[in-house]
């Protein structure tokens, strides 16, 4: 009887559903286009558009979970992490980047990509505070935090390539996750009654 | 003169390896539903069903049926009776196993 990993069970399944990133991961990339102006993105009525896309495109990402994986409704202290994290996650963005590179008066000014360097920070945050916290994600976020941190980073603002990078990983190591909850949890069609909620 | 500890005595009804499993799957969460439990235990359907009528009957875990766009769903919660006996046992099994640890 393994009782970490039946505990963890919930945990896995919150936070490993990594189909959610594909979509996800096109925000950030999408902003940074429409931030540079680059072609129809410039439009904000087009890049709405492109938001609105994105969210109806997790409609069936969440389908597929629910009828495959089915649904539970996460413990009390498992919502007071997430709402913890979430409050790290303003603090660690707005206050590292002001103090990374801005152009505020305490600001260290360094030559580092502050977006990537704040963004990696907060997912991995928020996967520790999850309590699952993988290799993949060490690797994945790990190397954005190291190449947003490389003082190489000179010039105009590098916000939106931070933000590019972060989108493309976010994909990435939604594609990791999502293999990780499929060796958890089964192949989706894997399942004897294939998702009947009803009770026999 | 000290009175001896009681004998850890095990809970036969959690015990057995299918509630056991599906009570510690629930104690970490508000709730859940058949599927989620099925997939969390490795249990098949049946065996689930089985389990599940057993608890509900010992007043361990309480089950709500209910339609989600117009599909049956079964949802399943810990009752505070569940979830004294669930952490109870896991205290009882740790017990053993730190004596186990220390006899010679």
């Amino acid at each position: 009887m393994e009782r970490t990993k039946l505990e963890m069970a919930a945990a896995n399944y919150t936070y490993l559903r990594g189909l959610f990133f594909i979509p996800l991961g096109v925000l950030p990339i999408v902003s940074a286009l429409g931030n540079t102006g680059w072609g129809p993105l410039r439009n904000t009525w087009v890049f709405l558009a492109v938001l609105a896309l994105i969210g109806i495109t997790c409609l069936p990402i969440n389908n597929f979970y629910n009828k495959h994986y089915g649904t539970l409704r996460a413990s009390a202290g498992q919502q007071a992490r997430a709402a913890a994290a979430v409050v790290l996650a303003i603090v660690v963005v707005v206050g590292g980047s002001t103090l990374l590179r801005s152009r505020a008066s305490w600001s260290l000014d360094l030559p580092v990509n502050a977006t990537a360097v704040t963004l990696s920070l907060v997912i991995l945050l928020s996967y520790a505070a999850g309590r699952v916290l993988k290799a993949h994600h060490l690797i994945i976020w790990g190397t954005v935090l190291v190449v947003g941190a490389i003082p190489l980073w000179d010039g105009a603002d590098p916000s939106n390539i931070g933000l590019a990078i972060v989108g493309v990983a976010l994909m990435v190591n939604g594609v990791f996750d999502h293999l990780l909850f499929v060796r958890t949890f089964g192949a989706p069609a894997g399942l004897e009654g294939k998702g009947d909620n009803a009770r026999a | 003169m000290r009175e001896p500890k009681p004998e850890p005595v095990l809970d036969r009804l959690v015990h057995e390896p299918g509630r056991l499993a599906i009570l510690t799957v629930l104690s970490s969460v508000t709730d859940a539903d058949f599927v989620f439990l099925q997939r969390a235990t490795g249990l098949t359907k049946g065996n689930l069903s089985s389990h599940l009528t057993k608890l509900e009957e010992a007043g361990l875990v309480a089950i709500e049926k209910r339609f989600v766009r117009k599909k049956p769903n079964t949802n399943i919660a810990l009752t505070e009776v569940g979830r004294m006996r669930i952490t109870q046992h896991w205290e009882q099994l740790d017990h053993l196993r730190r004596l186990s640890e220390h006899s010679p």
